[in-house]
């Protein structure tokens, strides 16, 4: 009776160790295609449709471009930006449910404006909005972010060759060393949150509260204004301090942690020591 | 006064003759090794599990929209919420890995032979209970981790024909994991799991009671092999009391096991604690890597490996049923396993497999 036992044990091992070379394709397939997965995992139609072969090839890079976009990683989608339906693919460039497509050249700002409000009432202010409106030459946000591909900013976006495209570099970079302080900070807190964030800690008032400071800093500088940003560094300087010392009574709260549930350790590796003492003493 | 309270507490329930018969004159074998206190030790992580629990509990709110907050709350505004779960965790992780070893041992010990086949069937399901209680832990964070984590293993029983998709609906309490999912695990962790736990570990416990300890195999008396045929308790060549002998050689264990997991907390906080851990659910959002619980991970990367979901899953049932019943299986007497070369070298082979299959899964894309 046993050996049929001991066999089944043996079809166990050898079924597990002969693997298929298409296992993988056959798990996602199996897996990934049931009911519950396709509603979470399904793509949205605009995608699925800038994928096919059936699109022009100059628009079929726009879904891997957005797929590493800052944008992306923040769950922000086609639709978002350009409107439609994207779970209906028979309505998603219709007009009636907002689809704008490309929009013309001018009216970049008051799309990315739909969510970067304080951005774009600062950029219309500079001198970047006023020459779009007035002239409809002027930079409008694509020309230093990029479009699809969008990248979280960083204060080397004021660059050289970006920047001479238009003007000299100059004015662009007093406008840098005024901000670079500032920007310093931002980037050591974020490094102190992704550090938070890996020792098992989720710090999301204070990633709350440096993405306020972060919008609000931003809204400072499309002007171009140096007078401006320098008056303004002090206050964000303050709020960034605030935030820092959160982050530091956070870390002094895990090296409290640590040094509770060292002595703690320590009080029952002697326990277990001092039991076996008396044990051997015993014997 | 500390004189009347003694007597008082004597007549009444008689703590001498308690003490005296039960426990100093309740013999065990003097040649025990330390895998033998792996079954207290194994009690004791539970009782760990139940207190901490119980705490977290107090905070804990299970529902989809504020499980994670709460979650975060214990661990960071509510005093020494910290402590309470990190406990809770690593506990539950040692426990498992308690379990898995105290298995170990007794195979290769034999000591589930004759009569102890029904004691080793209790700690089998003991196991079992063990993992739902892990399974369904898991996902009550409410975490990227344990979300996708829990939607993967609660796939698994959609790999039945005809009734796999109305088992994994029932699991999941619909297509998806969602608040009811949650609020299922919760009732099951919490509700279910509990009394059926301790009703087990109640049987275990009596049974390794009433038939008494055995002897390593290599320092077996011709007596203590002689065959059962009728109940008798274990008897032994060399022995000694269970208290305070044995008894204390528990607590040094159990001190140990508690060492062990405030090493962990100290200088590993985040081994069972990795970032997606710490990002809330997003149904929305696949993660990359996911991957299930460690425990998990072999019988996982078995039926990727297979690919026949069928296959995979009913071999992993036919091996659920024999490593259960495996005592019934097991009739030979002989409990040195070196001298049962097939057996220890079968043993052997899926110790290395299992190991495989675990690190494979982990590293695996």
């Amino acid at each position: 009776m046993r050996y049929i036992y001991i066999l089944s044990l043996v079809i166990l091992v050898s079924a597990a160790t002969t693997a298929s070379a298409g296992y993988r394709e056959i798990f996602e397939k199996e897996f990934l295609s049931k009911p519950w997965s396709t509603d979470i995992v399904a793509e949205s139609s605009c995608i699925e449709c800038h994928t096919s072969e059936v699109m022009d090839e100059k628009f079929r890079s726009i879904p891997q471009d957005w797929r590493v976009s800052w944008h992306a990683q923040n769950n922000v989608s086609c639709h978002d930006c350009h409107g439609g339906d994207s779970e209906d693919a028979s309505m998603a460039m219709s007009h009636k449910r907002g689809f704008i497509g490309s929009p013309n050249y001018t009216d970049i700002p008051d799309m990315c404006g739909k969510c970067h409000i304080g951005i774009l009432k600062n950029y219309v202010e500079s001198g970047h909005g006023k020459a779009l409106i007035e002239e409809g030459t002027g930079p409008n946000c694509i020309t230093c972010h990029g479009s699809h591909n969008v990248q979280k900013v960083h204060i080397d976006i004021i660059n050289a060759q970006l920047c001479s495209k238009c003007h000299p570099y100059e004015r662009a970079k007093i406008m840098k060393q005024a901000l670079f302080l500032t920007d310093k900070k931002i980037e050591s807190i974020e490094d102190d949150l992704a550090d938070l964030r890996k020792q098992g800690v989720y710090p999301d008032r204070e990633e709350k509260s440096l993405f306020n400071t972060q919008a609000q800093f931003r809204t400072l500088f499309h002007t171009i204004d140096v007078a401006v940003v320098k008056d303004k560094t002090n206050f964000f300087t303050s709020e960034l301090n605030g935030i820092e010392d959160e982050i530091k009574a956070t870390f002094e709260e895990l090296s409290f942690r640590k040094k509770f549930s060292t002595f703690l350790m320590l009080i029952f590796a002697g326990s277990w020591a001092i039991i076996t003492l008396i044990i051997r003493s015993k014997d | 006064m500390w004189q009347k309270l003694k007597d008082g507490i004597e007549i009444r329930i008689g703590l001498t003759d308690l003490i005296e018969n039960r426990l100093r004159q309740y013999r065990v074998p003097s040649d025990t090794n330390i895998f033998y206190t792996l079954g207290i030790v194994t009690m004791a992580a539970y009782v760990v599990q139940a207190i901490t629990g119980y705490f977290l509990l107090m905070y804990y709110v299970p529902h989809s929209e504020h499980a994670f907050r709460s979650v975060q709350d214990i661990m960071t505004i509510i005093p020494f919420g910290w402590f309470v779960r990190m406990v809770h965790m690593v506990a539950a992780n040692l426990m498992v890995a308690l379990l898995f070893i105290h298995f170990i041992s007794i195979f290769f010990m034999g000591s589930y032979k004759k009569p102890r086949e029904i004691t080793w069937l209790a700690g089998g399901l003991l196991l079992l209970v063990t993992l739902a209680f892990c399974l369904s832990g898991y996902l009550l964070p409410w975490s990227q981790r344990s979300y996708w984590a829990t939607t993967i293993v609660s796939n698994l029983p959609t790999a039945f024909p005809v009734i796999g998709d109305a088992l994994a609906n029932l699991l999941r309490g619909g297509d998806s994991v969602t608040g009811v999912t949650l609020t299922r695990f919760f009732s099951l962790h919490v509700g279910f799991l509990p009394p059926v736990f301790l009703s087990i570990v109640g049987l275990h416990i009596f049974l390794v009671w009433r038939i008494g300890l055995s002897v390593p195999p290599l320092s077996q008396s011709a007596e203590e092999e002689s065959e059962w045929t009728e109940f008798r308790h274990a008897t032994y060549s060399r022995s000694y009391p269970f208290y305070p002998n044995f008894l204390l050689k528990e607590v040094s264990m159990i001190m140990l096991f508690l060492a062990v997991t405030f090493f962990i907390m100290s200088f590993m906080p985040t081994l069972f604690l990795p970032e997606a851990a710490t990002t809330p659910a997003d149904p929305l959002n696949t993660p990359a890597d996911i991957k299930p619980e460690w425990y998990f991970l072999a019988p996982y990367q078995m039926l990727k490996m297979i690919p026949n979901k069928f296959l995979g899953i009913s071999l992993q049932i036919i091996a659920i049923i024999v490593f259960l019943f495996w005592p019934f299986f097991d009739t030979r007497a002989e409990r040195n396993i070196m001298k049962r070369p097939l057996i220890f070298g079968l043993f052997l082979v899926l110790l290395a497999l299992w190991f495989l299959l675990t690190y494979w899964g982990r590293y695996s894309a």
